[in-house]
């Protein structure tokens, strides 16, 4: 689990340079300006933790970005409205939880649970609770974005 | 209701009651705007939607990247424009035709007050100042509109901002924004919705300049009411089909604050952000500068190549500065070329690009280098944004960017 701060911005999660880069060479640029050596270190399945207005910026691929890098959730102390849509369209999990950047410690192990609401490390033993997501973005998440929610109602066709 | 909830409830798939902050309201959209950068979303290209809910409402326009700066993005954009034929898009803006989307859309009619428009871009806040609905969204969840023609949308608080008097001499829209964002600082979530008397005093360029720059704020929605201003605009684009939404009378609003624009002095952001970031000009000392540059969907309108050509007329910018000033649409490049601004910028030294999105996004057209300092008129200055991470980029009103590059410097006194 990792920990950032305030206003972590898209483009420091999408460089500029990721835009033309073949996909499997792009997630190793996250967070390159601010924390370069970060990318390299992320195990699949490993949670990143913010502070306010996470994912403040542009449209561009950001969360994908980190999903493709192995991030498997983003908890926040508030999660930007344009990179939360982002997110959950592309399947992967962005939680505001009140109080959760300084409840837990880097590296530690935190569990989410989802019967809950409830968000603890399980070194310090502190615990959070996050805000649930309504049921219908929920659902996009758990089809892994809404790409696989279009082509299941046959909607999208063939590439250009 | 305030003018955001209304123009919500009226898109409504279903018939509701009313809306209030913290609904989730499924809406219709009236218009779907796809941008060049589409085509470098792979999820896009390998995944157009077979067909758009209505090819009358899509909008295909290329400006991130005009022309193109390499054989890859050359390539890329190739695969997008297939679209066209495909689907029967009747609105396609290829390069040489338009300009920044957020731009062409205003000049085009494609903003009618009261509607509510998608694009992927995360400007596109900047139809506020059409009494229109926008805001940014991912390539994703445009591919859903194209495909279905909604979307949804959490109805956030509102800020009302009331502005007041008039913006004084030397002083630009862009600095009444800074102002208003060194008040509040970013509001994600929330809307802004602006009302006031000194609104009547401010052109479709400076409401525009402002509703741009609400995207920095992290707002849902940022809107002008309709006035006088407006619907001349409109019925000089020959729009006459709209139905322009108000506030209801007595609507209560979260917050409320009141600037007098008259006093608002001009402004930088200091480099790598905007929010707690503010500073008057006359506050900053002396910073001297390599690169100066003037554009983008905020400040490459008319009326910013105006004022740089106002500050430039007859004179050089300093022998250490390079110059870019990019109009953000054909339709401004071509009345400043008309009116010699075009000219005047060009015998200053100062170097005046196509229409295109270029070096706000760091994409081409004025990448910077490691180390320079900017001034720039452009939208966002994130580490990195403009090009090389160890920049640092100052953002300021045309104006002040123009005076700073006749100076090599940017310093307090702007007159």
């Amino acid at each position: 689990m990792w920990v950032f701060g305030d206003d972590v911005n898209t483009d420091l999660m999408y460089p500029q340079i990721c835009y033309t880069l073949p996909e499997r060479e792009k997630p190793i640029h996250a967070m390159e300006a601010n924390r370069p050596g970060w990318a390299s270190m992320v195990r699949v399945g490993d949670i990143m933790i913010g502070g306010r207005n996470f994912g403040t910026g542009s449209s561009r691929p950001a969360a994908d970005n980190l999903k493709n890098l192995g991030i498997s959730c983003i908890i926040a102390e508030s999660v930007n409205g344009l990179f939360l849509r982002n997110a959950v369209n592309c399947g992967i999990l962005a939680l505001e939880a009140s109080g959760i950047h300084d409840a837990v410690v880097e590296g530690d192990i935190i569990t989410v649970d989802f019967q809950n609401s409830m968000i603890t490390d399980m070194v310090s033993k502190r615990s959070v609770t996050f805000r649930k997501l309504p049921s219908f973005l929920m659902e996009i998440i758990e089809n892994g974005g809404i790409i696989n929610v279009l082509r299941a109602k046959g909607l999208l066709g063939d590439p250009l | 209701m305030n003018i955001i909830e209304k123009i919500l409830f009226n898109h409504s798939i279903e018939p509701l009651t009313t809306v209030s902050p913290g609904d989730i309201v499924t809406v219709n959209v009236d218009r779907a705007i796809m941008v060049d950068m589409a085509a470098l979303h792979p999820e896009f290209v390998d995944n157009p939607p077979v067909k758009p809910f209505d090819p009358e409402k899509i909008s295909l326009v290329f400006d991130h990247y005009v022309p193109s700066p390499n054989i890859e993005i050359a390539n890329r954009v190739n695969r997008l424009r297939k679209l066209v034929s495909r689907w029967g898009i009747k609105d396609f803006y290829d390069a040489g035709r338009g300009g920044i989307s957020h731009v062409i859309g205003g000049e085009l009619g494609w903003f009618k007050p009261g509607s509510l428009i998608a694009n992927t871009d995360s400007h596109t806040v900047a139809t506020g100042a059409f009494n229109t609905l926008g805001r940014g969204l991912g390539t994703p969840e445009l591919i859903n509109i194209i495909a279905t023609g909604k979307t949804w949308f959490i109805v956030g608080e509102t800020l009302k901002v009331n502005l007041n008097n008039r913006i004084k001499k030397g002083s630009s829209a862009k600095d009444i924004f800074f102002y208003i964002a060194s008040l509040t600082g970013d509001i994600p979530g929330k809307n802004v919705e602006f009302a006031g008397s000194g609104i009547q005093t401010l052109s479709m360029d400076d409401r525009s300049s402002i509703s741009t720059m609400c995207a920095e704020l992290s707002t849902e929605f940022a809107v002008f009411p309709v006035d006088n201003v407006l619907r001349e605009y409109m019925n000089s684009a020959g729009i006459n089909d709209y139905s322009a939404v108000e506030p209801d009378q007595n609507t209560e609003y979260a917050d409320e604050i009141n600037i007098d624009m008259n006093s608002v002095e001009p402004m930088v952001a200091m480099p790598d952000r905007i929010i707690n970031s503010i500073k008057p000009v006359s506050d900053l000392g002396t910073v001297d500068i390599d690169v100066a540059v003037v554009g983008s969907c905020a400040n490459g309108r008319l009326s910013d190549i105006r004022d740089v050509a106002e500050v430039l007329h007859g004179k050089k910018i300093n022998r250490n500065v390079r110059l870019t000033v990019t109009p953000a649409s054909r339709k401004i490049y071509m009345e400043a070329s008309r009116l010699g601004y075009i000219e005047t910028i060009t015998e200053a030294n100062g170097l005046v690009t196509n229409p295109t999105c270029g070096a706000c996004l760091g994409g081409h057209m004025g990448v910077v280098g490691d180390g320079d300092t900017v001034i720039s008129s452009t939208t966002r200055n994130f580490k990195g944004r403009m090009g090389s991470s160890s920049a640092r980029i100052y953002l300021g009103s045309a104006r002040t960017v123009a005076i700073s590059a006749l100076r090599g410097y940017i310093k307090g006194d702007m007159n």
